[in-house]
């Protein structure tokens, strides 16, 4: 049987790891099952670096070093790859995920180490190329859902691999490989309400997969039925995600049944107090499900004893609880009052909302279907089922203007929204990459890897989208919005204006629908 | 005694410490939120919530 050595890479340096790797933690049990042997270094938990990446990698004879990640991960994916390529020079490297899946020609190029790339989800191909390796066969382009490199050093993509669609056939993440005790147990708390404040023994669960919206700025990476092959102009393949006009999407779930007894599992062999969903969207699933999805979770969540203690026994929030407190994201237009209050009753304390923005014409051109309306309503609906929204927000939309961080500020202080927003950021995958591509590459001297490198957690400035702001301006009005300065702001908005030569009565914009933000910076 | 002002001479009148408030558990997830603001990390200050809940809901 294969022998495998997962490696977790580094993400989100300047914090410390919350998350055990879901997908790492499936894979290594998909493998286990089937009888192979598996090892899991995980370098973003104990960030020891080069030296002790060296001595794992030398601590055996591994068939495949398997690493995956978000794209964030890359700058610590190369590092990693090249030492294992030097140090294991017979082993196959394998990397998935989101990183490679968003740009797997550009990924496999930067990356000479790596041997087979593992395109979209990886359930299926991953235990297939494992036994490959157990047959000595190493000819990847056979397998579906890769991308390899052929004899004469050419990429090739095999064709597209499916989406497994019964996911309650699925293994419970293999959370014992990671160091719970160690470091993730320790770094449980999640400072979105008072229960993820005092967690202590947090994990968590991913119940579905795929989102049904058309967000601009989000990305899926081949798991929600976003992804398609299409053939370029030379004639390769390649992936292509979300674009104008061009949307796909599979939505699909576990069985309530499957992911209440993942929670009791969890509860009863690890002695969790909190579970975060890591759903792009539980209300997307709820809707998808004629409202039984959601509603029969938590059903299940009390029958099996896990509502926190002083909420089964109809108290209110208290300091300490037997049971499990949990939380997920949400959605503006598709929660509803009822679900909201059953979710509360069952141990929820907090939902991500991606509010965004509170500007008409902002949220209009999001692909969100929200509205200042629908965000402040849900807002209400959560708070009054005593839930804690979280309002997340972002500055430096395409469209962004001074009225819409004047419409954001306002709302902000009505409803007493305390945020510091996300750089809007043009991550691969998304459609604000494949629409601005170009005109990101341009603000890295033509390098796109530069941009992936710089690539964070869109709390810092990377690849500008805004038409009428650049990335100095959106720094500042960021600050002016925190200091709720709206007499400087106005007083810019006239230098603005001047510096633009916008004339009298016209709007302090130079956004145009038809005219792609790449030419209307080179126009200036 | 007055410990609060401190000065060379005596003020007419005594200035008494108002006793410390006991910190709720919303005050202090709302003072420790603030504290790691930015990101994923935003929060609603719950007294400070001052839309007009009735008339949005006509």
């Amino acid at each position: 049987m294969a022998k495998v050595l997962f490696i977790n890479p580094t993400v989100r340096e300047e914090d410390v790891p919350r998350h055990v790797p879901y997908g790492i933690a499936l894979l290594a049990a998909i493998a286990m099952k089937r009888g192979h042997l598996v090892q899991v270094y995980d370098e973003n938990a104990w960030r020891r670096g080069e030296e002790t990446i060296r001595a794992v990698l030398a601590a055996d004879e591994w068939d495949t070093v398997a690493l995956g990640g978000i794209t964030t991960a890359y700058v610590s994916i190369r590092q990693i790859v090249r030492i294992a390529r030097e140090v294991c020079p017979n082993a196959t490297i394998m990397l998935g995920g989101g990183v490679l899946t968003s740009l797997p020609r550009e990924m496999m190029t930067w990356l000479p180490e790596v041997d087979v790339g593992v395109i979209g989800e990886a359930f299926g191909t991953f235990p297939e190329i494992l036994d490959r390796l157990d047959q000595g066969d190493r000819t990847w382009s056979t397998v579906n859902g890769t991308i390899s490199r052929g004899p004469d050093g050419k990429l090739a993509m095999s064709p597209p691999r499916g989406l497994l669609h019964d996911l309650d056939n699925l293994p419970y993440p293999a959370w014992e490989l990671f160091p719970l005790e160690e470091v993730y147990f320790p770094n449980s708390q999640v400072l979105f309400s008072e229960e993820g404040m005092l967690a202590t023994r947090r994990l968590d669960i991913n119940a579905s997969y795929g989102c049904s919206l058309i967000c601009r700025f989000c990305y899926h990476l081949g798991i929600a039925g976003d992804m398609r092959y299409v053939e370029d102009d030379k004639g390769e393949a390649n992936v292509e995600f979300d674009r104008p006009g061009a949307y796909t999407r599979t939505i699909r779930y576990h069985s309530p049944e499957y992911v209440v007894k993942l929670a009791r599992y969890a509860y009863d062999r690890f002695k969790v107090n909190f579970i975060g969903f890591l759903d792009e969207n539980l209300m997307t699933m709820d809707q998808y499900s004629d409202r039984t999805w959601m509603r029969d979770i938590c059903r299940l969540w009390k029958e099996n004893g896990l509502a926190p203690s002083y909420l089964a026994q109809g108290g209110e929030r208290g300091e300490s609880w037997t049971g499990i407190h949990w939380s997920g994201t949400s959605h503006a237009t598709l929660c509803t009052p009822e679900i909201l209050k059953e979710m509360r009753s069952a141990g929820c304390s907090h939902l991500v909302y991606g509010y965004e923005s509170f500007s008409p014409q902002v949220l209009k051109r999001l692909g969100k279907g929200s509205t200042p309306k629908t965000n402040i309503r849900s807002f209400f609906w959560t708070l009054e089922a005593g839930i804690r929204p979280i309002p997340n927000q972002m500055i430096g939309f395409p469209s962004e203007d001074f009225d819409s961080i004047r419409d954001s500020m306002a709302a902000w202080d009505k409803l007493g929204i305390v945020v510091k927003p996300f750089f809007s950021t043009p991550y691969p995958g998304s459609e604000w990459f494949t629409v601005n591509r170009e005109w990101i590459e341009r603000q890295y001297d033509g390098d796109l890897e530069k941009f992936v490198l710089d690539l964070g957690d869109a709390t810092k400035i990377t690849g500008v989208i805004s038409q009428n702001f650049n990335a100095v301006e959106l720094l500042g009005l960021r600050e002016m919005m925190l200091m709720k300065d709206l007499k400087r702001i106005g007083e810019y908005e006239e230098i603005w204006r001047a510096n633009h030569k916008i004339p009298p009565g016209q709007p302090s914009t130079l956004y145009t629908e038809s005219e792609p933000p790449m030419l209307a910076v080179v126009n200036r | 005694m007055n410990e609060l002002l401190k000065g060379n001479f005596q003020t007419k009148n005594q200035v008494t410490d108002s006793p410390a408030k006991e910190e709720t558990l919303e005050d202090r997830f709302e003072r420790e939120a603030k504290k790691r603001l930015g990101g994923s990390i935003a929060y609603v200050s719950k007294k400070k919530v001052m839309w007009d809940l009735k008339n949005e809901k006509k």
